[in-house]
């Protein structure tokens, strides 16, 4: 990787980290968390591509990259259905006639 | 980890270095499912605690957290400059460049500690002063994730920065050989450290800033 690289990869990075720090103070709701991450996942695909050099490795080396993000993504998820859709439910202790 | 020339099992050396690449590969995979498991639970709280929950991030402190990034970031560019000088051949290049990582890493271990000291006159660490009356228990709750997140995160670092701090010496003293794959290995384990972080900051120091 030349230096040129580097250097273009970092400065990207600064300017992704003042856009997500500007955004955060933004009013948008409750996109916030989903601009925050979409920033997150950007930066991530830098490292990823060009300082842990996934882009010119080869084909089984990224399936390997990829496996731990595929099952994580699939962790959260079936874990965030799961407690999304939970309610509240009271086992009636006091009244077990109800 | 045998750095010196071509082990028995291998026929050339690019496929030791896939080869050895693919192990690492593997055992970052492992990382993100446990760094991965936290942030799940992180979501979880989320979503039951909702506001009460975002309104726990808020007490934590942004700029340094920020401050923190953009170390963190800078470092990993630090340590691609020196895979690639040691890679093209220079001497002296990849042992400052070492040098500059780990230094970047101590300064984000120092601003970390400063942040925990901060907190720690707050009353905010579970189990060791966390004041329930004044934060309330869904801020613990928060602070419970928070003080797991960044110390384990922490730890990684510091493992790191031993790590790349060897890796100095012994370049520096000619015990490297270049052909071999550590400074690759080492590279790929630090610039992971940096993608931890680099989600870990938005859910920690960046929710609840709009509210």
């Amino acid at each position: 990787m030349s230096a040129m690289t580097v250097l273009r990869c970092w400065l990207a990075l600064m300017l992704l980290l003042a856009l997500t720090t500007g955004l955060a103070f933004a009013p948008l709701g409750s996109a916030t968390l989903f601009v925050s991450l979409t920033v997150a996942a950007a930066k991530a695909l830098l490292v990823l591509l060009l300082f842990m050099e996934l882009k010119a490795g080869n084909a089984l080396i990224r399936a390997f990259a990829a496996a731990g993000f595929f099952w994580l993504m699939i962790m959260i998820a079936l874990t965030a259905a799961d407690y999304t859709h939970r309610t509240d439910v009271r086992v009636p202790l006091d009244n077990p006639a109800d | 980890m045998s750095d010196g020339a071509l082990s028995f099992q291998y026929a050339t050396p690019d496929q030791q270095r896939e080869t050895v690449a693919l192990g690492m590969w593997a055992f970052l995979a492992t990382e993100v499912l446990f760094f991965g498991a936290l942030i799940a639970a992180y979501f979880n709280y989320r979503i039951w605690f909702g506001a009460e929950f975002i309104a726990a991030a808020r007490m934590t402190k942004v700029v340094l957290g920020t401050t923190n990034t953009a170390v963190l970031l800078t470092s990993s560019a630090c340590m691609a400059m020196a895979v690639s000088t040691f890679e093209g051949g220079a001497r002296r290049a990849p042992v400052v460049w070492l040098l500059a990582t780990a230094l970047l890493g101590v300064a984000f271990i120092a601003i970390k500690s400063f942040e925990y000291w901060l907190e720690y006159q707050e009353h905010l660490v579970p189990a060791l002063n966390f004041d329930l009356a004044r934060h309330g228990g869904v801020a613990e709750i928060f602070f419970m994730f928070y003080f797991c997140a960044t110390g384990l995160h922490a730890l990684h670092l510091l493992i790191g920065i031993a790590l790349v701090s060897w890796l100095a010496w012994w370049i520096g003293s000619g015990r490297i050989d270049r052909a071999g794959s550590t400074t690759r290995l080492i590279g790929l384990y630090w610039h992971f450290v940096d993608i931890v972080w680099i989600f870990l900051f938005p859910l920690i120091y960046l929710a609840g800033r709009n509210g």
